[in-house]
């Protein structure tokens, strides 16, 4: 039962890429969701052998590096058909292109790529299951039996329903990405806002120091407070939405801006018009796809920001520290240290606070961390499955490097452990915290 | 060698040229970004010290300057087809050219046209007509303002290079050759009223010796030293200050750039051969003043040795501390900017083109929206064919009616 709740979100994106491809591949509907099928039982058998054969988060990398591969092919997809269709002299080959673009081979490719990854997809969901072959049969009838109700139903679909290459690549690349945001560890829009908002740190210094424009301290508080929305907590998902929806409004402004076929060699006004008119009615038919495709894209990242997924994330417990300014906390007091779980406690100190964890990682050595990262605004993390999340940027960081520094890895803080418990100096937990974390929740590194 | 030479062409002044280099240069950036956290830093060091890319990356500004003057050739181009002064059209110069046979009469159409709110030429065998503004002027601009940018982003990438140096009142200004001739009079923070700029920085200098004027250096935009920009980064104080201990066989005495600025920030100094340390840090006055602009100085000062604080305290500039046999004075202080000096040829270019860009926006906009440039030509060759030829930058399906009501006009009057 848990299964197929798990399946349902796969199951219906392989549904709508079966169905973009039966309608963009027309003349070649069987062999589209032939090849899909099949793509789609190799990738799945594939994928739930790297599971069993790779440790860790490598096979989740390998496959999130394949559909960001993938993003960035639509994305250069999505430029050509600009340029394409903003061409202004009218001599351009079109019917060479659409002949190879409904041939045998570019169906059978279409369609095998994306079932392949729309497979690898839907086997990431079973991590830990032991019988690879039979899942992998059940994955293969499941995707069958759906390609097989889509070759029905298909037929009985309006012919306005019309798939522009473009648009197949559209919707292909926003089901596969809703598919991959319900699983949070091949989620790509998370660490693609992360990517931004670092892209974008480093892009204003970088210009403020090419420019010689002065540092901060020169400016008046309403124009820093300006400059400093780039560097706010905003700009990561805004940009990030930017890059995720810009592959779209490409194909969306391709298709809108298609020009209309010369008609100034018709004589008839009434044909030239009717000409016309159908050309401009086939150009918003062929929007419907990359429109429904805008749509999904956004499901995506509904999905990316609101996880289904259940963290633990236990409530600080306020702790204070000795006269010499040494917290203590005990192994197994109110809470039980080594218990492989995520306890979060919240030190205050002279009108300042520090929220930091202790987890006991599966190497057997306790870490101490701040509840916070050098990068993002401090939002805290969560515990899953072998990994903690950062609440902020959903980076799922592996329980193996939690208490190493860098990236968006919790900040360690030092500490020793003694016969009666965790040792931390309350000070450099202070000063850790004011000089890492707050810095993120403003304007990181004094917004230069 | 000719047709080497129009492939060449061809390549340098095609539209797909600069997306597919930004492209290549996007991939290497993400790629980069696998393997570091700093990709844009990481990319902006290979660019500059490699050679293929710095020739890949300047294939953008010759990209667009190649366009820009293919651009300024199709519009006098079409200037001169529009005027009659072109037997045949080049193709590609307008959207839409269709051939028909046999040589009309143009009066029913120049009455169509005019009525449509077209302008009429008609000269010889040519009938033109057009409306609204042409977008030539900011589409030029716009080109050109490209080419600026990524000229100046290929400069700086290439040829940028900077040092760094304190500027001290009272002090030569740093030079890299170490061959100073001009002396900082006087270093002053005032408050600005501006919009933008809270503070003003004025540095003052006159030569050594005096044989020409003094110069001034400001905050934004930066002025040259030596060709290279002055780019103040941030503030401290010189402070000669005395220390005496008992157990000190003599004084010391030292001068000190402290990044002191603004008040509450410390720095630290060693008092060389001894354990003795001091932390030093502007105290901020009671009236909330700022002591640079001010000049008004307090220094608090923290002494430690080994590990151990010995004693704290403030002194103003010009007083003295002493307690337990130790003697802390504060003699004299100057101003300090540490700036950089960078010499890159780049800056200049990339702000012409944002202000290129910034008046290219300016004048497309507004000429888009209200009046863009429809045109169209009537050709009657002298074979008996008649060539109509249609462009528009805005407006296309209004335009077109009219260019094929007008075909309609003219081949009911061949007929």
């Amino acid at each position: 039962m848990v299964l197929a709740y798990k399946l349902i979100p796969h199951l219906l994106a392989w549904a709508g890429i079966m169905l973009v491809l039966v309608r963009g591949f027309a003349g070649r509907r069987k062999f589209a969701a032939i090849a899909g099928s099949i793509g789609f039982a190799a990738g799945a058998a594939g994928t739930l052998v790297l599971l069993q054969t790779l440790k860790g988060d490598t096979p989740f990398a390998v496959i999130k590096i394949l559909l960001g591969g993938g993003f960035l092919f639509f994305l250069v997809i999505s430029v050509v058909a600009l340029y394409r269709s903003s061409e202004r002299s009218a001599s351009a080959p079109a019917g060479r292109r659409e002949r190879l673009a409904n041939s045998g081979i570019c169906a059978v490719s279409a369609a095998s790529v994306s079932g392949i990854a729309a497979g690898a997809v839907c086997a990431c969901c079973f991590t830990g299951f032991q019988n690879i072959f039979a899942l992998s049969l059940f994955l293969a009838a499941a995707a069958a039996i759906m390609a097989i109700l889509i070759l029905v139903m298909e037929n009985l679909l309006p012919k306005a329903f019309v798939v522009s290459p473009s648009g197949l690549a559209a919707a292909v690349s926003a089901l596969l990405l809703f598919s991959s945001s319900s699983l949070p560890r091949l989620d790509l829009f998370a660490p693609l806002t992360m990517k931004v908002m670092k892209f974008t740190h480093d892009f204003v210094h970088q210009f403020f120091e090419s420019m010689l424009i002065p540092d901060h301290m020169f400016f008046t508080s309403a124009t820093w407070n300006f400059i400093g929305l780039l560097f706010g907590n905003g700009v990561g998902f805004w940009g990030g939405l930017f890059i995720w929806f810009a592959p779209m409004v490409l194909v969306i402004a391709a298709l809108a801006f298609e020009q209309i076929p010369p008609v100034a060699h018709i004589r008839q006004g009434a044909q030239r018009r009717k000409l016309m008119a159908a050309a401009v009615r086939a150009r918003r038919l062929r929007l419907i796809v990359p429109m429904c495709a805008a749509i999904i894209s956004g499901g995506a990242v509904y999905e990316s920001n609101f996880p289904s997924v259940e963290y633990w994330d236990p409530k600080p417990l306020i702790v204070s520290a000795n006269p010499a300014g040494e917290i203590i906390i005990p192994r197994k007091g109110e809470v039980d240290l080594e218990d492989g779980n995520l306890h979060k406690f919240l030190y205050k100190q002279g009108g300042k606070e520090a929220r930091f964890f202790i987890l006991m990682p599966p190497s057997g050595e306790l870490t101490v961390d701040l509840d916070a990262c050098a990068i993002c605004k401090p939002d805290g993390y969560g515990q899953a499955e072998g990994t903690v999340i950062c609440y902020y940027c959903k980076t799922l960081i592996p329980l193996e490097t939690v208490g190493k520094p860098g990236g968006c890895n919790p900040v360690p803080m030092p500490f020793t452990v003694k016969g009666d418990g965790v040792h931390i100096d309350g000070v450099s937990l202070i000063n850790t915290w004011s000089s890492t974390v707050q810095s993120t929740a403003r304007i990181k590194g004094g917004g230069k | 060698m000719m047709r080497l030479f129009r492939h060449i062409y061809g390549f340098l002044a095609s539209r797909a040229l600069t997306p597919v280099v930004m492209g290549m240069f996007l991939f290497l950036y993400i790629g980069l970004a696998f393997f570091t956290e700093e990709a844009l830093i990481t990319l902006i060091g290979l660019v500059g010290s490699n050679v293929f890319l710095i020739i890949l990356f300047a294939l953008i500004p010759l990209n667009m300057g190649v366009r820009l003057l293919k651009e300024v050739k199709g519009h006098f181009e079409r200037r001169r087809a529009l005027l009659g002064e072109m037997e045949r059209v080049p193709q590609g110069l307008f959207d839409e050219t269709v051939a028909v046979g046999g040589a009309p009469s143009f009066a029913e159409a120049e009455r169509r046209l005019a009525a449509s709110g077209y302008k009429i030429h008609v000269s010889g065998r040519t009938l033109s007509a057009w409306r609204g503004i042409s977008m030539f002027p900011s589409r030029a601009l716009f080109l050109a303002a490209t080419v600026c940018l990524f000229s100046g982003i290929l400069l700086s990438l290439a040829g940028r290079s900077s040092y760094r140096g304190a500027i001290m009142e009272g002090e030569l200004l740093p030079s890299q050759s170490g061959q100073a001739t001009d002396v900082v009079e006087r270093i002053t923070l005032e408050p600005a009223a501006g919009p933008i700029l809270s503070k003003v920085l004025t540095i003052e200098t006159r030569p050594l010796p005096p044989d020409r004027g003094g110069a001034t250096y400001g905050l934004y935009p930066p002025a040259r030293y030596r060709g290279a920009f002055v780019y103040p980064r941030y503030m401290g104080i010189g402070l000669y200050y005395r220390f005496t201990a008992p157990d000190l066989p003599r004084d010391y005495a030292s001068r000190s750039l402290l990044g002191i600025y603004p008040p509450g920030k410390e720095d630290r100094r060693d008092i060389p051969d001894s354990p003795y340390r001091l932390v030093f840090s502007m105290a901020q006055p009671a009236d909330g003043s700022d002591p640079y602009m001010t000049g008004r100085v307090t220094i608090a000062f923290k002494l430690l040795k080994g590990k151990d604080l010995l004693m704290s305290g403030s002194a103003p500039i010009g007083g003295e501390f002493s307690r337990d046999g130790y003697r802390l004075a504060f003699p004299d202080v100057r101003r300090v900017v540490v700036t950089d000096f960078i010499l890159d040829h780049g800056v200049v270019p990339i702000w012409a083109a944002a202000v290129l860009f910034v008046i290219a926006a300016c004048v497309w906009l507004p000429v888009r929206l209200l009046s863009p440039r429809r045109e169209m030509v009537f050709i009657s060759s002298k074979d008996g064919v008649l060539h109509a030829c249609s462009r528009a930058e805005g407006r296309c399906r209004k335009h077109a009616g009219v260019f094929h009501d007008v075909l309609d006009v003219l081949e009911a009057a061949i007929v």
